[in-house]
């Protein structure tokens, strides 16, 4: 194709999907859905004409798209409200990846007639969830699910891709007979995940440390210097036989833990980099999809849909967070949100390539399986949260401008504290009182109503005072005005 | 409009333990056997940790140890009375025989305030902590808390 006429192209249906965004929200479909869709309409069965039958070139994008997009699901993760959640997050992202490949395996080897390693293929081909499915369902769409479920949901969906890549990788590499037996998969495993746990660190530290001293004279140049470092992390992973997508992630959520330099443009700069990823990943794949090569396989194609969101995934949650305490509809819950995406289409073009036998079929009924998930899982969480009583409604999450979130480049939170009723603070206006210059009294409840504070503000004992500032100077406010005040002052 | 937040089945009018992390353990499981809070470790020890800022303690032998925290669903205070007095680091060093424990859900910032400046102005009284300390029941502490609220408009 001429280049004017790519460009023309691209921007046009990159533009048109970007807009389609807004549809999203309306008709509560998930985005990627509609880029898909788009995708399919500019290819040449849809209205665009476009022929594009390249495996090849879908598949480098893809990797490529898939890279930025992971190292974003780390950046973004808010680690705060993860932690405590890591056990069973990544119980889920491993074993959970590993039971719902077996499940749908066997059962694409009782239907579909496929020989155990191309059942287990397809299986590892659609194990994942996906970050960016999950996300984009789990905000755009006025959810608010209680308690910790979002944040193992999102932990989940954003760690367990690389499992996913492994394993597929690993059942190919058997297909084409590289590895003698499957029991060769586990040391490779261990070191596949461990190298790239290792190299994603590594590359952190060392990244962050050249971010905060390099000293660089544009400062359009750090986000390029870490798209540079993204890359190489994967390069480095890989090459020492790692998992880098699993690098990139670990490098996404070392950056979001630690402070550098133009932070908070970065996370912005990231996040539109990672939209534009997803467009472009998913108008690709829209185009190498033939709808009239899916017709054929619907029959199986809604068999394997069923069988992944009915048993594949409910067994696979419920197995692995037996030994975690979630109620019974919390499981039920998590196993409904489990829903597909990018990553199998992806991967799905990797036995195109390999050249496996049963590789059209198989990514055929993959694409299915993913539009399936994102239907009726993607469409249809709201109602089963609420039957479930999961959900907090949402006129409940009235936001008052007393909040502050957890913000990229402000390491300030919002405290509260009661001024003790003998503080020698008590009778003083505000710009008296020794407090740390870090620290800013934004806001004063007492009695009935709510005061924002001046430097003449006089404290009175019992105020409630919401402090911004950090932890240590927090600590510092109040013990401040803990100070008591002098005993001859004493009232009684 | 402390009342409507305070629940009656997890008042304690005699607590056990004579220390900050003991009591905050004992009102906290409390409120879980009242079917209001579910994680009892998890409340705890993130109810200890804002402790660790600086004491909730507020001299006159009263302490209101509060926090936010996204499993709540509604807005719950409950009250504790210590007949010995328990070691809660306060400002002035005296044992503390009232406890106020507030946990407010993590949207909920204003109302937070507001029922916190409310538990703190009606403790000024000096009349009103005598009554709390000389209470016997939960029934008690709840009709007197009532009242107050009510009257202190």
């Amino acid at each position: 194709m001429d280049i004017e006429i790519f460009i023309l192209w691209a921007s046009a249906l990159i533009f048109i999907s970007v807009l389609t965004s807004k549809l999203s929200d309306r008709f509560s479909l998930p985005a990627l859905l509609l880029f898909l869709l788009v995708g399919i309409l500019a290819g040449s069965e849809g209205l665009g004409g476009i022929y594009f039958d390249d495996p090849g070139l879908a598949k480098t994008i893809g990797v490529f798209a898939l890279i930025f997009i992971i190292y974003y699901g780390g950046l973004d993760t808010p680690w705060k409200s993860v932690k405590p959640l890591l056990a069973p997050g990544l119980i889920l992202a491993t074993f959970g990846v590993l039971i719902t490949a077996v499940t749908v395996g066997l059962f694409a080897v009782l239907i579909l007639k496929f020989s155990l390693l191309e059942g287990l293929l397809l299986g590892s081909i659609v194990s994942s969830t996906d970050a960016a499915a999950v996300f984009s369902v789990l905000r755009s769409r006025r959810i608010s699910l209680k308690g910790s479920l979002k944040s193992l949901l999102e932990l989940e969906s954003g760690s367990n891709d690389p499992m996913a890549v492994f394993l597929t990788i690993g059942v190919i590499g058997l297909l084409a007979g590289q590895n003698a037996s499957g029991v060769q998969l586990l040391p490779l495993f261990v070191l596949n995940m461990g190298v790239g746990l290792l190299a994603g660190y590594l590359m952190a530290r060392l990244g962050i440390f050249m971010i905060n001293r390099v000293k660089l004279e544009y400062d359009g140049l750090y986000q390029v210097l870490i798209a540079a470092l993204i890359l190489l992390t994967y390069s480095v992973a890989n090459f020492s036989r790692g998992n880098g997508f699993l690098a990139v992630y670990v490098l996404g959520l070392m950056m979001s833990r630690s402070a550098f330099i133009h932070k908070r443009q970065s996370v912005r700069f990231y996040e539109g980099v990672a939209w534009l990823m997803q467009i472009a990943m998913f108008l690709t794949l829209g185009l190498l999809v033939f709808p009239s090569q899916i017709k054929p396989i619907i029959g199986p194609g809604l068999l394997i849909s069923a069988m992944l969101i009915f048993l594949g995934r409910p067994i696979s949650v419920f197995l692995c967070l037996l030994p975690f305490r979630f109620q019974f509809k919390e499981k039920v819950l998590i196993s409904w949100v489990g829903l597909r995406g990018a990553v199998p289409v992806i991967l799905a073009t990797f036995p195109l390539l390999a050249g496996v036998a049963q590789a059209h079929t198989i990514f055929n009924i993959v694409f299915f399986v993913v539009l399936t998930s994102v239907l009726v899982q993607g469409t249809s969480i709201p109602v089963v949260s609420k039957r479930l009583g999961l959900d907090i409604p949402f006129d409940r999450k009235k936001r008052y401008p007393l909040e502050l979130d957890e913000t990229e480049g402000i390491e300030a939170s919002l405290n509260d504290l009661i001024v003790p009723y003998n503080s020698a603070a008590v009778g003083q206006p505000i710009a008296s009182i020794d407090l740390p210059p870090q620290a800013l009294i934004v806001l004063i409840s007492r009695a009935e109503h709510f005061i924002i504070p001046t430097g003449s503000t006089v404290i009175e004992a019992g105020d409630v005072l919401l402090v911004l500032g950090k932890d240590s100077d927090f600590s510092q406010v109040q013990a401040t005005l803990s100070k008591l005040r002098e005993p001859e002052e004493k009232s009684s | 409009m402390i009342a409507e937040y305070l629940v009656k089945e997890a008042i304690i009018p005699d607590l056990r333990s004579g220390d900050k992390a003991g009591v905050v353990r004992e009102m906290v499981e409390a409120l879980s056997k009242a079917g209001s809070v579910r994680d009892v470790d998890g409340t705890t020890e993130w109810l200890l940790e804002r402790e660790k800022l600086g004491s909730t303690g507020i001299g006159q032998n009263i302490a209101v140890p509060h926090a936010k925290r996204e499993d709540v669903k509604k807005l719950l205070v409950t009250v504790g009375l210590s007949a010995r007095g328990i070691d809660f680091d306060a400002l002035d060093g005296d044992p503390v025989n009232i406890v106020f424990l507030v946990l407010a859900p993590s949207d909920a910032t204003g109302l937070h305030l507001k029922v916190l400046a409310r538990i703190a102005r009606l403790l000024k009284d000096k009349v009103f902590r005598n009554s709390l300390r000389s209470c016997k029941s939960a029934q008690d502490v709840f009709s007197t808390i009532k009242e107050e609220d009510e009257r202190a408009v």
